[in-house]
């Protein structure tokens, strides 16, 4: 294949060529980063919680009954889910749950000494304190939330407090490693502001209510602490094709048990719904990057197809001249494929600079890290592919021009 | 001339209907992408208060003693959140300020939250939030009222227990909007109901950022004097900083407002003068608080007007920006697609171009003719933008998101579109429309 012909042909089209080289480039520069931005959204979406999420579902309950023993009623209430059938096991926590929003924290040191520190300092920043999200609720609570313990033991039932501060904690792996940096945290005591608390597990992962930075999103204490008020979540789990029973059913037999209680349909959840309900603005955000990321696309096609049919029907005649002396069909075709590699190339090379100017704009407003290099590669062939299909459909039109319209005049 | 050249305008574009039609869609997707996010971002940074806001500032002193240490267990916030970055005062403050009337009005607001009923117990809402306000909000919030009476200085002053309505907790609570002479209770105390007002919900919600800026369900649907709803041991919902030496009781939240720094404080001045008068009064208050006490922090005083307030808070979120310039950068490129179609398609016509030079036609002529083809089909573009934009917004306000029901077009949009449309025409109309013009007249008419 020839060059030449080419680009004599294209200089004689410097204009349209041009914007078809303007286009490509802003593309190019565009899709690499909304692709970019896409994957980060989706990698903060799939955050593992270290929950069954698939198997848990939440029911709140708000007594209304004034003097009523919350406690008293949570066990009685505990016993009544237990006997849904679907129901493997049920346990009541006060109102946190990973990714639900509603999260109690606490500021906890490692020991006496980082607490002075922190006190001196008026800030945690730099003490060896940290600040887990607190979770709490009744016995069962780790096999119920499907928590895997990788060190240590679950707590004993006689370890669960209904008021005052527990003695025992189990903290997450992640928390164990902030608090206790290259050393073993099980048996460990730490100290919470008033009074030691004592590491008897660890557990692999648990997720924050609410997410905050990657470096402390998996700071998790969990506390064996009853919920102390009448205003409770009880937390399900059952085979995931039992969850919308499990709730319903759930719903009508605490209402049995006790009528003077408040359980608002929205709170009515399987966990899955919790979590998109958490990550329902990245999900829109995704949906919204995808949708113009095809709309770029499209149009660059449109465009790229609509000029190459101009200039097929410009070039009718030269067309049939070539056919005429010998070129073939495949020749045609492959005249205007090799055209439009050209173009897009050129489009690419700006284009690359572009996304990176453009990143550079996005790291500074939004946040965004930098464009990982293998992002152009991937832009790169996908422009080539998009605009060798766009062409492909006026290129065999250009080679179904017969041999014979050289012959006629004009 | 002008017809002539619309006519030939017309005509080109009836010529190549594929491609016509190719550029009519190009360009309308481009605009309605535009206009759906610019909407959403016009809603945003609407006004929240028009007419009134430029004539509302927040005023700030900080006389917080010593910095507070908030990340102490014993300050496990359940509930509150110690927020960075707010302008609140302490009560003493707000007291002193309020009492001192150097502004045209002068109001303290804070968020409470508690369960409501009505008086007879029978009808409950649960965690309501409310509004903690003074009597000068609802002139100069210009809240609307429907029924009764705002409550007065001196009512506000004897911390006598009354309340404020809006028609939809007034029907949800008695069933009827008029609940004026009823009770409500809020805790262990009852409030009596001297007025009813119009849901009143300005986007974004200035007065109480941590609410949330942006609600399609309406804001606080009652409100109390600070004074009576302090009584009844309503505390604030959030906290800037406490005084070093306070300490919560064991179980409560710390947010006793004698202490920290928890009600927001906003002024009405209506003169630039005003302005710099008050400016100077908060910076005297502030300097001679810090005598009194001797906090040991540099004595601050701040003055910041509703659009500086929402400005440095940064309420329209980042994504809402985002979108918009990806949806600029759409029209841009189809912009570029239309120009380039447009090229091509003139450029076909050189022949014809050609001849009508040779007879005489004006360079401008030609330019006219073909800017004017450019601009008609961006103004179709434009027609057709019109239903895909309702139709970006009303996939916008299926988002779920809490500012989604607020999304509406207004007219103004709709001329902007407009405006959008012609100023596309114009410039995608214009190289391609010049290249044209620049055909020589006899070359064409040979070569062919």
């Amino acid at each position: 294949m020839q060059l030449r012909p080419i680009l004599s042909t294209l200089r004689r089209h410097k204009l349209t060529a041009g914007l078809l080289v303007l286009q490509a480039a802003i593309t190019c520069a565009i899709v690499c980063n909304v692709v970019f931005m896409i994957a980060n959204r989706v990698q903060r979406i799939s955050v593992p919680t270290g929950i069954a999420e698939n198997e848990l579902s939440v029911i709140q309950s708000t007594g209304i009954e004034k003097g009523a023993n919350p406690q008293a009623q949570h066990a009685a209430d505990l016993a009544t889910l237990r006997g849904i059938p679907g129901v493997q096991s049920a346990v009541a926590v006060s109102y946190s749950m990973p990714l639900d929003q509603s999260e109690s924290s606490s500021g906890i040191c490692p020991s006496k000494q980082a607490l002075d520190r922190a006190m001196q300092n008026n800030s945690i920043e730099g003490s060896g304190c940290v600040e887990p999200a607190v979770y709490d609720g009744t016995p069962g609570l780790i096999k119920t939330l499907g928590l895997r313990l990788v060190a240590g033991r679950d707590f004993r039932p006689e370890e669960f407090v209904s008021e005052g501060k527990p003695a025992v904690a189990i903290v997450t792996r992640a928390l164990a490693q902030h608090l206790y940096p290259g050393e073993q945290a099980l048996g460990k005591s730490m100290y919470d502001g008033d009074n030691y608390v004592l590491i008897v597990g660890i557990v692999d992962r648990l997720l924050r209510p609410n997410l905050r930075a990657p470096g402390v999103d998996g700071d998790s204490l969990i506390s064996p602490r009853r919920p102390p008020d009448l205003s409770v979540l009880y937390v399900m789990r059952s085979a995931p094709q039992d969850r919308a029973s499990v709730l319903q059913a759930a719903s009508a037999a605490l209402l049995k048990l006790n009528p003077n209680r408040l359980i608002p349909p929205t709170r009515m959840q399987t966990y899955q719904e919790i979590r998109a309900e958490y990550f329902q603005r990245d999900t829109t955000m995704i949906g919204l990057l995808l949708a113009s990321a095809l709309g770029l696309l499209f149009v660059t096609a449109l465009g790229i197809t609509g000029l190459a049919n101009f200039w097929v029907q410009q070039r009718r005649r030269s067309i049939g001249i070539r056919r005429a002396i010998g070129a073939t069909r495949g020749d045609i075709v492959r005249y205007f494929l090799t055209e439009n590699f050209l173009i897009v190339s050129v489009g690419i090379v700006l284009g690359m600079l572009l996304a990176f100017l453009l990143n550079g704009v996005l790291m500074q407003h939004y946040e965004l890290p930098r464009l990982p290099l293998f992002y152009l590669p991937i832009g790169a062939l996908l422009l080539w592919g998009l605009g060798q299909l766009a062409v492909l459909g006026p290129a065999l039109r250009a080679a179904a021009v017969p041999p014979v319209v050289a012959t006629r005049s004009v | 001339m002008f017809r002539y050249n619309f006519e030939l305008a017309a005509h080109g574009l009836r010529r190549f209907p594929r491609s016509s039609v190719l550029v009519v869609l190009t360009v309308a997707l481009g605009l309605a992408a535009c206009m759906t996010t610019l909407t959403l971002l016009h809603v945003l940074t609407a006004d929240p208060l028009p007419g009134r806001s430029q004539f509302i500032y927040q005023a700030w002193v900080d006389t917080v003693q010593g910095k507070a240490f908030t990340t102490s267990a014993d300050m496990a916030l359940n509930g509150v959140s110690a927020s960075s970055g707010y302008q609140r005062i302490k009560l003493g403050d707000a007291q002193a300020l309020l009492a001192a009337h150097r502004a045209t009005r002068q109001v303290v607001t804070a968020d409470v939250i508690s369960d409501v009923a009505s008086g007879d117990g029978k009808h409950v809402l649960g965690s309501q939030v409310i509004l903690a306000t003074s009597s000068d909000f609802v002139p100069m919030f210009g809240v609307s009222l429907r029924y009764g009476r705002n409550w007065s200085a001196a009512e506000e002053t004897t911390r006598v227990p009354v309340a404020m309505l809006d028609t939809d907790t007034a029907q949800k609570l008695f069933g009827t909007a008029n609940a004026v002479g009823r009770r409500v209770r809020l805790g262990k105390t009852l409030f009596q109901v001297v007025g009813v007002f119009s849901p009143y919900a300005p986007q974004p919600h200035f007065y109480g950022l941590d609410m949330g800026a942006y609600s399609s369900d309406g804001w606080e649907g009652i409100y109390l004097p600070y004074t009576a709803a302090l009584d009844a041991g309503l505390g604030p919902l959030t906290t800037d900083r406490c005084d070093a030496s306070y300490r919560a009781p064991v179980g409560s939240l710390p947010n006793d407002p004698a202490h920290c720094a928890s009600l927001g404080f906003w002024v009405q001045l209506n003169s630039p003068a005003q302005v710099a008068g008050y400016r100077t009064f908060l910076t005297h208050y502030v300097e001679q608080q810090k005598q009194l006490t001797g906090f040991d922090q540099p004595a601050t005083a701040k003055l910041t007007s509703v659009a500086g307030w929402l400005k440095q808070q940064d309420v329209v979120p980042d994504s809402v920006r985002l979108n918009v310039w990806l949806a600029g950068s759409f029209l841009l490129l189809c912009m570029i697609n239309v120009a380039g179609l447009l090229a091509a398609r003139f450029l076909r016509r050189s022949g014809e171009i050609g001849i009508r030079r040779a007879l005489g036609a004006p360079r401008r002529a030609v330019f006219a003719q073909h800017v004017l083809e450019a601009g008609g089909a961006c103004l179709a573009g434009g027609v057709l933008a019109m239903p895909l934009t309702w139709l970006g917004v009303w996939t916008l306000r299926q988002q779920g998101s809490e500012f989604s029901g607020l999304v509406h077009l207004d007219p103004l949009m709709f001329g902007a579109l407009f405006a959008l449309a012609l100023a596309v025409g114009m410039a995608v109309g214009i190289l391609p429309a010049w290249r044209a013009a620049a055909v020589e007249p006899g070359l064409q008419v040979k070569g062919e």
